[in-house]
């Protein structure tokens, strides 16, 4: 708490340390005593306040006065060394001015000096009085490194002990230092009121000297009094200096290392667990919140607690009926209206429960044998179902309403097909007329009158070479309906011009034979000829004899003759040679139609349970496609000869993409009656169906080149007015649709 | 005094309307210019009966006449107050209302018996009608019932017939009429038209137009008369010079009917000038209407106007549906209307900027078009024929047909107007049908 003072006392003077040294070492002596002095003489200075020139003029004679107490009282020859140093306090305290002013203003001192009188001599009796009590706080100072060796040497022992000796004590050379003589009460009275500065001067009891305080060292005593800082420089409210700077810290304050303490286990915390431990093992601590222990036994039959147990997919068996009419407990649960009360004498009488063997066993079994499923019910809503198709309008052109109709058939229209340009459709019924029609009058161009129901009919795919084969009866007829240019005429008539002999060449099931009668080639087949199908060249058609029993079974022995992997039911003539060759594959089952791929040499032939595709150049069988319908009816190639649909007599319509499998891409379950006939549409991305339910269906079916994207199937429109439709085709070029009824009509559906 | 008592009945009732009729009919139709107070709730046949009434207070022998009704250029359909608020008229002035004559077949005379369904008829010139038949006959009316002359040759049914020159060759000996068939032939008549017989006499082709690939679907010729264009199911648009005069020899082959073997007249064959190709279906239909541009529709839903020079088409309408007729006319021989595989006429105007959606359609018809034709002098008549079996008088300014005729007992095939105030049509009853007395202004 001195260094500061004292430092700067150093840089002032060095000779002002001696003088700090010694307040040091009586501060705990009477300081209490002084200070009171010194505070009582300054609160009289405060209150009274005379002229301070007078007090000034005092301060001077002060000043001389206590050089020349300093003269008497430095009387002992043994004291040389402390005189010197008294001296040196004295003439610094007068001569240099600087020091007082630092901290003190000569007013001050000279009004505490004005009132000393009073208090001097009042003082001065205390001094005296008090000094011995103060002895024995001396022990009790500190003595620091710097302090200069004090010149009795006896240490920390009680004064008292020298209180009778006439020393006090040994200097450093081990001499006896002499007690002074004690000056006479009187003496001293008077010197203390003749001496001002008598209220500063204290007795050292140790050294047995009177030390006199400086006015600083009254000033610091007086601060430390009052709590303060002891130098008067230190302010304790100077303003905060942040040294600190807290903007833009790049990097941690301290880099230090992480101290070790942070990496090992701290040993007052397992101190801490094992503490835990202890009492818990000496059950001081429980825990409530203890998982109940479940019992892994439960009772099977148990039908109380079953609801809240939690098994997987676990459902509670139903409770068994209550026993029949056993328990005769009261009137109100007749279980039966057969029961018949009965009263026995007493409960020994009661007969066993006769049906209760058979009733646990039914019981045990129904348990057993019924697995019980718990029903789950999904809330979805329907609409969220449906799948998300494009809007109809979108979809547009497609046919919607009928605005022509072809008038003149007498029976049924079985069958219709439209020429390649789209002038002309042909219609064949079963009043055994074929007709070609105008397409856009309506007009009816030409009659054959075949006789025989026609299954068939079959414009020659080629615009230029305008022919028709006719499916009837029995027989195949290639016509000339007469309606290309006169080039394309003598062409067909060259065609169709058929020499005798080389029908009988051929085997005498497969007649080539001019017709005449309507100007044509007819094909002579062994049984009817329900369908006729031009292959895209135009060149071959392929004929379609669907086989009974009986004569698969005389096939079969013919078959045996020849060879025996081929199939009878299927033809394939060749225009231009007058060929007829059957299809070098055994198809199974009885086929139902026939197709050809619109793009490649690959023949569909569908039987009543599946599609077979054949691929012609190599003769073989490449696909089978499962319809998985009852029995198929019509097959339709898209043009894009990747899709197919075929039409079944349960009514539905199955899509197949044969690229994705071969199984049905979509079943669509429109019609209620068998399907009659399936139609793709040429360019537009429409296909159709007809049925005996007296309506056909137009759907989009988009098929897209993207190989990952499926075929968009959309169900456009609903075609009526027929009372039943035979077939449907669609124009070649418009997106308008052909439909023959058996109301003898045709009607044709434009967009 | 007969308007008087009407108009103290619908007094209670109704309000009261200020009109004026004005007319720009000859003075024996003109009523006074006054303004009159009617009811607002007279339907045109009220209206109709008023301006008789006042016309007979004038005349004291006349004879009741329909009257149709003009206000700000629409046809009055409805009750005059219902009329007056859709089209947001104010009632409080005076009305100025114009009427004619209606529009209306007053007579229909005695049906033309053909063999086969009438294909085509043209009318174009007054003093006879031309019809087409599917017995490949082109025949000649002079008037309803009276056939002069047969033109035979075709080996196929007539699709289309035209006149050639019906304008200049009106009061000359020789009539150049052209035909094209189902047959892939055009062919080329001369007769005379002063000529009157009792029997129907037969005439031979003088030149046949070969060179389709396919049946020809219609015939139009050039307005000066020297060109005909045809439309075929080939998909083209053939041009062929007509050369009458037969000056043209060395191009020409001439040879002698074999078949026929009574008749000895040369008959020249032409070859096509020019094929305008684009159309990717059948040209159902083509009107040659100026010297430069031939129009022409199609089944593959366009209409498209050719320059006749580059033989580039220089407009492209597409319609959606198959076109089966068409024909230029209307203001300025502008509009296009048309007619196809639905009910709906559809008239086009070329001029008007930005869009080529239709500006009119009319969709009072059952079934396909058949046929559709302006009238050679007014600009807002038109009439139509369907395959259900109804002709139908249109006018632009309303979307109600003027009058139907349904006389016809099948699919009506062509109509055409004749003598302006007539109209022909065919149809597959195998009658031509003449309803005349139709007052176009």
């Amino acid at each position: 708490m001195g260094t500061n003072p004292r430092k700067e006392n150093n840089s002032d003077k060095p000779k002002n340390e001696t003088g700090k040294k010694k307040v040091q070492k009586l501060k705990a002596k009477n300081m209490e005593e002084t200070l009171k002095r010194i505070e009582e003489a300054e609160a009289a200075a405060d209150s009274s306040e005379d002229s301070p020139f007078v007090s000034g003029s005092d301060d001077s004679d002060d000043e001389s006065l206590s050089e020349d107490g300093g003269s008497v009282s430095e009387s002992g020859s043994d004291q040389s060394k402390l005189s010197e140093d008294e001296d040196v306090v004295q003439s610094s305290d007068g001569d240099n001015p600087t020091g007082a002013s630092d901290e003190d203003n000569d007013h001050s001192s000279g009004d505490g000096v004005s009132e000393a009188d009073d208090g001097d001599n009042y003082h001065g009796e205390d001094s005296h009085g008090e000094s011995d009590d103060s002895r024995e706080v001396v022990e009790e100072s500190d003595s620091s490194e710097d302090e200069v060796a004090p010149r009795n040497t006896i240490g920390n022992v009680p004064l008292e002990w020298y209180k009778d000796e006439e020393h006090i004590g040994y200097d450093l050379a081990g001499k006896k230092i002499k007690k002074k003589e004690r000056q006479s009460k009187l003496d001293s009275f008077l010197a203390s009121v003749d001496d001002s500065k008598n209220w500063r001067k204290i007795y050292d009891e140790y050294n047995d000297e009177e030390v006199e305080l400086t006015k600083d060292e009254t000033k610091l005593i007086g601060r430390l009094l009052k709590g303060k800082a002891p130098h008067a420089d230190f302010d304790p409210y100077a303003p905060y200096v942040d040294w600190f700077k807290w903007d833009g810290a790049k990097h941690p304050i301290s880099n230090a290392p992480e101290p070790k303490r942070r990496f090992i286990p701290s040993k007052w915390e397992s101190k801490m667990v094992l503490r835990y431990v202890r009492a818990i093992r000496k059950g001081l601590i429980k825990f409530d919140d203890k998982p109940k222990e479940e019992s892994r036994l439960y009772a099977l039959w148990d039908d109380s607690s079953s609801a809240e147990r939690q098994g997987l997919a676990y459902i509670p068996a139903p409770k068994p009926k209550l026993p029949g009419s056993f328990f005769s407990s009261s009137d109100e649960f007749k279980p039966s209206t057969f029961y018949v009360k009965r009263r026995f004498t007493s409960l020994r009488t009661v007969p066993a429960y006769d049906k209760a063997v058979q009733e646990t066993f039914d019981r045990c079994l129904d348990l057993y044998l019924c697995p019980r499923v718990r029903k789950k019910r999904i809330n979805i809503d329907p609409e969220s179902l449906k799948p998300k198709l494009p809007s109809r309008k979108d979809l547009k052109p497609y046919p919607t309403t009928c605005y022509l109709e072809y008038k003149g058939h007498k029976g049924p229209v079985m069958t219709i097909s439209t020429e390649p340009t789209g002038q002309w459709i042909a219609s064949g019924s079963k009043d055994g007329t074929v007709r070609i029609w105008e397409v856009e009058t309506g007009r009816c161009l030409r009659i054959w009158d075949l006789g025989e129901n026609i299954d068939q009919v079959a414009w020659n795919p080629l615009p230029e070479l305008p022919m028709l084969a006719v499916a009837a009866g029995h027989d195949v007829f290639i016509l000339n309906p007469r309606c290309g240019s006169d080039e394309q005429q003598k062409k067909i008539e060259e065609l169709l011009h058929v020499e005798p002999q080389m029908a009988t060449e051929d085997s005498g099931q497969y007649d080539w034979g001019q017709d005449d009668r309507h100007g044509g080639i007819r094909l002579k087949h062994f049984k009817t000829v329900t369908k006729v199908e031009w292959h895209r060249k135009g060149d071959y058609l392929s004929t379609l004899m669907p086989s009974d029993i009986l004569f698969r079974a005389m096939n079969a022995l013919i078959g045996s003759l020849c060879s025996i992997r081929e199939s009878r039911s299927v033809l394939i003539h060749q225009l231009s040679k007058r060929l007829t060759q059957r299809i070098p594959f055994k198809t199974k089952g009885i086929p139902v139609s026939t197709a050809f791929h619109p793009t490649r040499s690959i023949f569909f032939t569908a039987t009543k349970k599946d599609v077979r595709v054949y691929d012609l150049l190599k003769q073989k069988l490449i696909k089978k496609l499962e319809a998985g319908v009852r029995e198929i009816s019509s097959i339709a190639i898209h043009p894009g000869g990747d899709n197919a649909i075929v039409g079944s007599r349960d009514g539905k319509l199955c899509w197949f993409d044969m690229d994705l499998s071969s199984r049905p891409y979509r079943v669509l379950r429109c019609h209620p009656k068998d399907i009659t006939g399936v139609a793709y549409h040429r360019s537009y991305p429409l296909f159709a169906s007809c049925s005996d339910d007296c309506t056909a269906y137009v759907f989009h079916g988009m098929v897209y080149s993207d190989l990952n994207q499926n075929p968009l199937i959309v169900p456009l429109e609903i075609l009526r007015g027929h009372s039943r439709v035979m077939d449907c085709k669609f124009h070649p070029r418009q997106p308008w649709l052909f439909t023959a009824g058996a109301d003898s009509l045709i009607k044709l559906y434009c967009h | 005094m007969d308007i008087d008592e009407n108009g103290g009945a619908g007094d209670v009732s109704s309000r009261q309307v200020q009109v004026r009729f004005v007319t720009k009919l000859k003075p024996p139709y003109k009523v006074p210019q006054a303004s009159i107070s009617i009811p607002a709730n007279l339907t045109r046949f009220g209206l109709s009966a008023l301006v008789n009434n006042l016309l007979q207070a004038a005349n004291e022998d006349w004879n009741a006449e329909p009257f149709d009704f003009l206000i700000d250029g629409e046809l009055v359909r409805m009750s005059l107050e219902e009329f007056l608020l859709a089209k947001g008229i104010s009632a409080e002035k005076v009305l100025e209302i114009e009427y004619f004559k209606a529009v209306a077949p007053r007579k229909e005379e005695e049906p033309s018996l053909h063999d086969d369904w009438v294909s085509a008829v043209d009318g174009s010139n007054d003093g006879y009608i031309l019809t087409g038949c599917y017995d490949g006959f082109g025949r000649i009316w002079r008037a309803a019932g009276i056939c002069t002359h047969e033109l035979d040759g075709h080996s196929g049914p007539v699709t289309s017939v035209c006149n050639v020159m019906p304008k200049a060759a009106e009061s000359s000996i020789d009539q150049i009429v052209a035909t094209a068939s189902k047959d892939r032939t055009l062919r080329l008549w001369k007769f005379g038209v002063e000529e009157s017989l009792d029997q129907p006499k037969k005439i031979r082709a003088f030149k046949i137009l070969r060179g389709h690939t396919a049946a020809v679907q219609s015939i139009a010729a050039e307005p000066s008369g020297d060109m005909v264009c045809s439309g075929s199911w080939d998909c083209s648009v053939n041009l062929w010079n007509i050369n009458a005069s037969d000056s043209d020899g060395g191009l020409v082959s001439v040879k002698k009917r074999r078949k026929g073997g009574e008749d000895e007249e040369p008959q020249s064959e032409g070859e096509a000038l020019t094929t305008l190709v684009g159309h990717t279906q059948c040209v159902s239909s083509v009107v040659w209407p100026q010297r430069g541009t031939i129009y022409s529709a199609s089944w593959d839903h366009s209409v498209r106007r050719w320059d006749v020079e580059t033989g580039k088409d220089s407009l492209n309408i597409f319609c959606g549906k198959a076109i089966n007729c068409l024909d230029i006319g209307g203001e300025s021989s502008a509009l296009i209307a048309a007619g196809g595989s639905d009910p709906v006429i559809r008239i086009w105007d070329p001029r008007k900027p930005g869009t080529l959606s239709p500006i009119f359609q009319f969709s009072s018809h059952n079934s396909w078009i058949s046929s559709c034709k302006w009238h050679r002098k007014s600009w807002f008549h038109l009439v139509s024929a369907s395959y259900d079996g109804k002709v139908m008088l249109w006018d632009l300014r309303t979307a109600w047909p003027l009058a139907v005729i349904d006389t016809h007992k099948d699919k009506v095939l062509s109509a055409d107007w004749w003598k302006h105030d007539s109209v022909i049509s065919g149809g597959a009853d195998s009658k031509l049908r003449i309803s005349s007395g139709i007052s176009v202004q």
